[in-house]
């Protein structure tokens, strides 16, 4: 028994648009967000969810919270079915959607959490030793008493994942929790995330966009697509399928004579420097690099991995999404 | 319960947040009573009603005084409902239904007794024929305070109602604005409901808007007799019931079909 069990999940929505013509009627297209999906996570996983927008990320978040009732399949997480039993499944999980509030607005913070300590019905104990922890951790301390509305967007990014962490959920729900996040906060709160992956054995389902975050986080992926999933796996095995070409940047003390150069590699110019773009699995790197030693006095080399961003977007054309 | 009470009191604190803004809707108030007032007068002078002015005079204080508790919504819950800030409120293991009403009552009994206390004190200030008056009895003030307190339960539960329509039309302004006007009309809160024809008061003393203001303002200043408060209180009872269930039915039924769109 997984701790998260999705079998063959349907979802669609009914979205309606008005015609360019007329004003009182409108067209009705079916948006399948979710087609059979189908997967398990274990307790205590770290889990990535990606994919291009619209592919049916949020939706299957929000099934899994509770939230939405889907049209057909099943799913149980911790021996509960999150839409039939709704108030006992979401005592243990907590959820952060980057794009929405759970705080409130106009009183300080604290308030807010004294709020959510008394909803989960978390131990006076239990509580301040946490709260403790999380604001060391997310370094809260001289904001607990500044109402939300005064916060800059990290600072209530980090506000909102406390809130959410109060009660010691079992299994958290990160929708883009990164977003708007400076570099400093990020790297701090990828430190936290795992630590509580790691020493509380928090199962974390992570959704987001910045594909540093999955890359620093998570090991395993899940690519979603038009609402079907079209990979499950290690994210170093997805990144091999596309990441095939390498690029080494050069520069020499006076021009040099590339005649050498295979002519399966491609060459760019740029100010002093050149780059050399290859694929390693046709032509070795230790080869390349002793043609470029032979075309002059390299004064600089650097090597160069593609940028993960491109590789995914590549990914993403590739599956045709 | 705890859960509810400590989102009582959170929304309480809100409300406290705002004296500015209840500063505001004091004057407003005190300046529509002091101009329904001399309406009446002029009316009284002109053409005497079986109803002694003193009596007009005391309603008009009281509804204005609890204005608030009429007409008043959260907005905070409505753009919750308009953005889907709702979802969070979905991941929470507390009863929707519950947690709303609690707001809804945080937000109506404070906002009302932060602006009908300097109100009514002001009010008892003024001269004869232009203040409040006491009320007819100790007794009918205490059974006065029991029937404000059922119109203010009546009243969050038909508030919560309005709120779970509006999960399903997403802008509730249309709706409101119709709600509002059977509201002030028939709560009293423009004429008051003795005024009204002695046929249509039959009618309108069992409509619910009746339950929440008028049936207390009633007992306090006499116009219903002691003993008759056992019935003024069952009605509010049903009424209360009313509400109640359908709002639960409501809430249970959004929450299995609300779709909450986007990331």
């Amino acid at each position: 028994m997984h701790f998260i069990e999705v079998e063959n999940l349907n979802k669609s929505f009914a979205v309606r648009k008005k015609r360019e013509k007329g004003h009182f009627t409108r067209e009705k297209t079916i948006i399948h967000a979710l087609q059979d999906v189908s997967f398990t996570v274990d307790e205590g996983e770290l889990l990535g969810y990606i994919g291009p927008n619209g592919a049916g990320k949020s939706t299957s978040v929000k099934i899994l919270s509770g939230i939405l009732t889907p049209d057909s399949g099943k799913a149980s997480v911790g021996g509960l079915t999150p839409w039939l039993d709704r108030k006992n499944h979401v005592q243990r999980i907590g959820v952060v959607f980057g794009q929405r509030m759970q705080l409130w607005w106009d009183v300080p913070i604290v308030d807010s959490y004294q709020l959510l300590k008394d909803i989960y019905k978390v131990s006076k104990a239990n509580y301040e030793k946490r709260l403790e922890e999380l604001v060391d951790a997310l370094d809260l301390e001289s904001l607990l008493h500044t109402p939300l509305r005064l916060m800059s967007l990290g600072q209530r990014m980090r506000a909102e994942l406390c809130g959410s962490l109060l009660h010691s959920p079992r299994l958290l729900f990160l929708d883009e929790p990164t977003i708007g996040l400076d570099a400093v906060s990020k790297l701090k709160l990828r430190e936290f995330l795992q630590k509580e992956n790691r020493e509380k054995g928090t199962t974390i389902l992570l959704t987001t966009h910045d594909m540093e975050d999955i890359a620093a986080l998570c090991s395993r992926v899940m690519v979603l697509g038009h609402g079907k999933k079209l990979f499950d796996g290690q994210l170093p095995d997805l990144l091999s399928r596309y990441d095939t070409l390498r690029t080494i940047r050069v520069r020499y003390n006076a021009p040099p004579d590339f005649s050498a150069l295979p002519e399966s590699c491609t060459l760019q110019k740029e100010g002093d420097n050149y780059i050399i773009t290859y694929a390693p699995a046709k032509l070795p790197t230790a080869e390349i690099i002793a043609r470029l030693q032979q075309a002059g006095r390299m004064q600089e080399m650097t090597a160069q991995s593609q940028n993960i961003d491109h590789l995914i977007a590549r990914m993403y054309r590739e599956m045709d999404l | 319960m705890r859960k509810y009470f400590s989102t009582f009191l959170m929304r309480w604190k809100m409300e406290t947040q705002y004296r500015g803004a209840a500063l505001g809707g004091i004057i407003c108030q005190m300046v529509f009573g002091l101009i329904l007032i001399s309406i009446y007068r002029a009316l009284y002078l002109g053409n005497p009603q079986p109803m002694p002015l003193s009596a007009i005079v005391t309603y008009v204080w009281l509804q204005q005084a609890f204005f608030r508790m009429l007409l008043s919504s959260d907005n905070d819950l409505m753009d919750k409902i308009r953005t889907g800030g709702i979802a969070y409120e979905m991941c929470r293991p507390v009863s929707l239904y519950g947690y709303y009403y609690a707001r809804i009552m945080a937000m109506k009994l404070m906002g009302s007794l932060l602006r009908a206390v300097p109100m009514l004190l002001f009010a008892s200030f003024l001269p004869e024929g232009w203040g409040i008056g006491a009320p007819a009895s100790l007794p009918a003030l205490l059974l006065s305070l029991m029937g404000l307190v059922l119109g203010l339960l009546c009243m969050c539960a038909l508030e919560n109602i309005t709120m779970g329509i509006s999960m399903r039309t997403i802008d509730f302004k249309g709706f409101q604005a119709l709600l509002n006007l059977l509201m002030t009309t028939f709560s009293g809160n423009i004429l008051p409901l003795t005024l009204f024809p002695d046929a249509w008061q039959q009618v309108i003393r069992l409509l619910p808007y009746a339950q929440l203001l008028d049936a207390p303002i009633r007992l306090y200043t006499g116009e219903t007799p002691l003993a008759q408060a056992g019935q003024v209180f069952l009605i509010q009872g049903i009424w209360l019931c009313v509400f109640v269930c359908l709002g639960l039915y409501l809430w249970h039924r959004n929450t299995k079909k609300m779709i909450v769109q986007g990331g």
